[in-house]
C-alpha cells in the first residue's frame, strides 16, 4: 500500500511537473484580469475583489451580469465581454482553482469590533461563518477586500446592482435600513473574517 | 450621475474611512489624498535594497557574455519590459531572463501628473526592481547599445549578451527636431513625459509661477504616448492654479484638430476650470527660450512664464537603429499573437513602441502585451502552441484633486489579428473612480514589479 501511494504520489507530481502557473485552459486568457485583481486573482487593492477560490457559479453569474448591463460598471463590461469571449467556464475554473488568501487590507480593529456587533442581520442568508450557500446563490462574503464590500452594499442599497433582480429585494431593503457607516463597519468586520 | 454612488455618499464614506494598517509594500492606501513617503516605501521593501548595492554583489554585463540555457533578453524595465520579464519566469523558471534597464529606480508616468499639482509625491509613484530579482530576473543597469538580429546578441558598450528571444520595450523617444529650437535648449523645455526628475522640476516651476503668469502646455500630433495625458495634465495644473495661483491662466496648445481622447469627458471637467485657454489645431513648430515664446504653424506667438512643452514621439531609439521600425521610420509592427517584429525574427517588440493594433499607447496595454508576449515567447522556446490572447485597456484620469473619469477598451483576437470588441466611458466624473483608479494603480505596479 505505501508503494502504490508513493507511486501515486510521483505520478501525479510528475504530471503537475510539467504545468507551470499559466499553462493549461483558462490560465492565459486570465491573465488580462491580473492588471486589477492581481496574479491568480489574488487581489492586492482595496477596491477590486478577490478571484482566487472564487465559486464557479459566481463568477460565471457575475461576468454574465455585467456583460449584460445588470451589473452597470463601465470598468468591467468590456472584459466581461472578452472573458465571454475567451471562454468563461475555462476562466471560471482556473480562478476557482487558485489557493485563496485572504485580502492585505487590514480594517481597523475597532471598525471590526462594530462590524462584528452589526453581522447577525447577515448571517440569516450568508451563515454565521459568512462563507454562503451555492444552492441559493448567496456568495462567500470572507477575506474580500473592505471597500469592494463596502462598495457593493452601497450600489444594493442604491439599486444599482442588479435593479430588476427578484432574488435581490430583500437584500436591497435590508441595506436601505442600514446607514452608511454601519456598512463599512459590517464591511471591515466581513472582510477580517477567515 | 454615475454607476451607483452618489459623490456626497463616498464623501461621507471617505471621512469615516476604517482602514490604517496596509500590510502588502506595494499598497498606497486607497484614499485619495494619503501620501507614502520614500523612507517607508524602503522600509516595508525590506533589505533587498541595501544588500543589492553591496559592491561586488550586483551582476555584471560581461557575468552574461556566455549563454548556457535557453536565455531570454528584455530590453527596457517600464510597463512592458518589467511586466515581460516576471512573466517569462514565471511561465517556465528554466528559462534565464536577464533585464537592461539603465534606471535603477522605476517612476511611473501614470499618476505623475499629481505630482505637478502637489496631490501626489514622486516617492509615491517611485519602486526598485527588487522582487524581479527576487524572482531570478537578473537586471543589469545598463543601456542596450546595439541589437545583431543575425548572430542573436545585444551589445553592452563592449560586452555583448547572446539570447534565444528578445524582447524590446524601449518606450518612446522624442524628436526634438520637430520643433525648431528645441534640440538646444533640452534642458530647460521640459516635458516631463517621462516621470522622473523633469516632473519634480516642473512642480517646482508650477509652485514659482508669479500670481498672474501664463502656463503653456502643447500636445504634439498623435500617435504619442498616453493620449488622454496631456488633457489630464491640463485638469492638474488647472486645479493647481485656481487654487494657489487664481489670476494665472493656463493656454493649450493642442497640435490635434480636437482632445484625442476622453473628449467630452474632460470637456465637461474643464466647466470648472475657467482658467483654461485651450487652442486645437496649434501645432508649435518654434520654441524660443530666451524670449520666452512659442510659435505655432499658424505663425501665432504665444509668450510664457512656464513652458510645458511635449515634443512629437517616435519609438526609443534602439529600436529604430535595429532596423525595428516601419516604413514610417517611426514605430514598429508585431505579429498580433506572438508581438514578434514583422522585420526581424526572434525579436519581438511590446508597448508604445509598437503600431499596427487598434490600442492606445498606455501603461495598462503595455503591461498586457508583457504578459501574453511573455507566454508567447516561452511557448516558442518550448516548441509548444501560442494561446490566443488579447489586451485590454484600463485607462483613468484624474480631473481634479480628488475625482476621475475613464475609458475601459477590451479585445478580442479575430483572423489573427487585435480586434476590438468594446469601448466604454465612465458616464461623468467621481470620487469613486479615484477610488478605483488608486485600486487599478496599486495592483497593476505589483503586476508589474511584485
Amino acid at each position: 500500500m505505501p508503494f502504490i501511494m508513493s507511486l501515486l504520489l510521483v505520478i501525479a507530481v510528475a504530471g503537475t511537473a510539467a504545468a507551470g502557473p499559466l499553462d493549461g485552459p483558462g490560465a492565459p486568457q486570465a491573465l488580462v484580469c491580473s492588471a486589477c485583481h492581481g496574479f491568480g486573482g489574488q487581489s492586492q487593492s482595496n477596491t477590486m475583489p478577490i478571484l482566487a477560490g472564487i465559486a464557479p457559479w459566481y463568477f460565471k453569474k457575475a461576468i454574465q451580469d455585467y456583460a449584460a448591463g445588470k451589473r452597470q460598471s463601465p470598468e468591467m463590461e468590456p472584459y466581461a465581454k472578452q472573458v465571454l469571449q475567451f471562454g468563461v467556464d475555462d476562466v471560471a475554473a482556473y480562478f476557482a482553482a487558485q489557493p485563496r488568501t485572504a485580502t492585505p487590507v487590514k480594517p481597523e480593529p475597532a471598525a471590526v469590533e462594530r462590524g462584528r456587533a452589526a453581522a447577525v442581520q447577515c448571517t440569516v442568508c450568508h451563515g454565521v461563518s459568512g462563507k454562503g450557500d451555492p444552492s441559493r446563490g448567496v456568495p462567500d462574503l470572507t477575506g474580500q477586500p473592505p471597500g469592494y464590500l463596502r462598495n457593493q452594499m452601497l450600489l444594493f442599497k442604491a439599486d444599482r446592482r442588479s435593479p430588476a433582480d427578484d432574488q435581490l429585494k430583500a437584500l436591497k431593503a435590508l441595506m436601505r435600513t442600514i446607514p452608511d457607516e454601519q456598512l463599512a463597519d459590517l464591511a471591515a468586520y466581513w472582510s477580517s473574517v477567515r | 450621475m454615475n454607476i451607483g454612488v452618489t459623490v456626497s455618499e463616498t464623501a461621507r464614506f471617505a471621512a469615516s474611512v476604517p482602514y490604517s494598517v496596509i500590510a502588502f509594500p506595494f499598497m498606497l492606501r486607497e484614499d485619495a489624498m494619503t501620501r507614502l513617503t520614500r523612507r517607508d516605501f524602503l522600509r516595508t521593501s525590506g533589505t533587498g535594497v541595501g544588500l543589492g548595492l553591496l559592491a561586488g554583489c550586483a551582476p555584471k554585463v560581461s557575468d552574461f557574455s556566455q549563454k548556457t540555457g535557453r536565455r531570454v533578453v528584455v530590453i527596457g524595465g517600464g510597463w512592458g519590459g518589467a511586466t515581460a520579464a516576471k512573466y517569462v519566469r514565471l511561465a517556465d523558471p528554466s528559462i534565464e531572463v536577464v533585464l537592461l534597464e539603465p534606471n535603477k529606480e522605476f517612476v511611473s508616468c501614470p499618476f505623475s501628473n499629481l505630482v505637478l499639482s502637489g496631490v501626489r509625491t514622486i516617492e509615491s509613484i517611485t519602486f526598485d526592481y527588487d522582487r524581479l530579482r527576487d524572482r531570478g530576473v537578473k537586471v543589469l543597469h545598463e543601456p542596450a547599445t546595439a541589437i545583431e538580429p543575425g548572430a542573436r546578441r545585444v551589445r553592452v558598450g563592449n560586452d555583448s549578451l547572446p539570447y534565444d528571444r528578445l524582447i524590446v520595450s524601449p518606450g518612446v523617444e522624442f524628436q526634438w527636431e520637430q520643433v525648431e529650437g528645441l534640440a538646444a535648449a533640452q534642458d530647460r523645455v521640459l516635458h516631463a513625459w517621462k516621470a522622473g526628475p523633469q516632473t519634480v522640476e516642473l512642480a517646482k516651476q508650477l509652485q514659482s509661477i508669479s500670481d498672474g503668469g501664463v502656463f503653456v502646455l502643447t500636445i504634439p500630433p498623435a500617435a504619442y504616448r498616453c493620449p488622454p495625458g496631456p488633457y489630464e495634465r491640463t485638469c492638474q495644473v488647472a486645479w493647481y492654479l485656481k487654487n494657489k495661483k487664481p489670476k494665472s491662466k493656463l493656454i493649450v496648445l493642442d497640435a490635434n484638430p480636437n482632445l484625442v481622447s476622453k473628449a467630452a469627458l474632460f470637456r465637461a471637467a474643464w466647466a470648472n476650470y475657467p482658467n483654461i485657454e485651450y487652442r486645437a489645431s496649434n501645432k508649435v513648430v518654434k520654441v524660443d527660450p530666451g524670449a520666452r515664446e512659442v510659435t505655432t504653424e499658424l505663425g501665432d506667438k504665444v509668450k510664457y512664464e512656464v513652458l510645458n512643452l511635449i515634443p512629437p514621439q517616435r519609438a526609443g531609439t534602439i529600436a529604430v537603429a535595429a532596423d525595428l521600425v516601419g516604413a514610417d521610420k517611426r514605430w514598429c509592427e508585431v505579429d498580433h499573437l506572438t508581438y514578434e517584429s514583422t522585420k526581424h525574427k526572434n525579436i519581438h517588440v511590446i508597448g508604445d513602441s509598437t503600431i499596427g493594433l487598434p490600442v492606445p499607447k498606455s501603461g495598462n496595454v503595455a503591461n498586457a502585451m508583457g504578459k501574453i508576449c511573455a507566454v508567447a515567447v516561452a511557448s516558442l522556446l518550448n516548441d509548444k502552441p501560442v494561446p490566443p490572447m488579447a489586451p485590454g485597456n484600463t485607462c483613468y484620469s484624474w480631473v481634479s484633486d480628488r475625482e476621475a473619469i475613464a475609458v475601459v477598451n477590451s479585445y478580442k483576437i479575430d483572423g489573427g489579428k487585435v480586434v476590438q470588441i468594446e469601448q466604454k466611458l465612465t458616464p461623468g466624473q467621481s470620487e469613486m473612480w479615484a477610488q478605483n483608479a488608486v485600486g487599478w494603480a496599486n495592483s497593476i505596479w505589483q503586476d508589474m514589479l511584485g
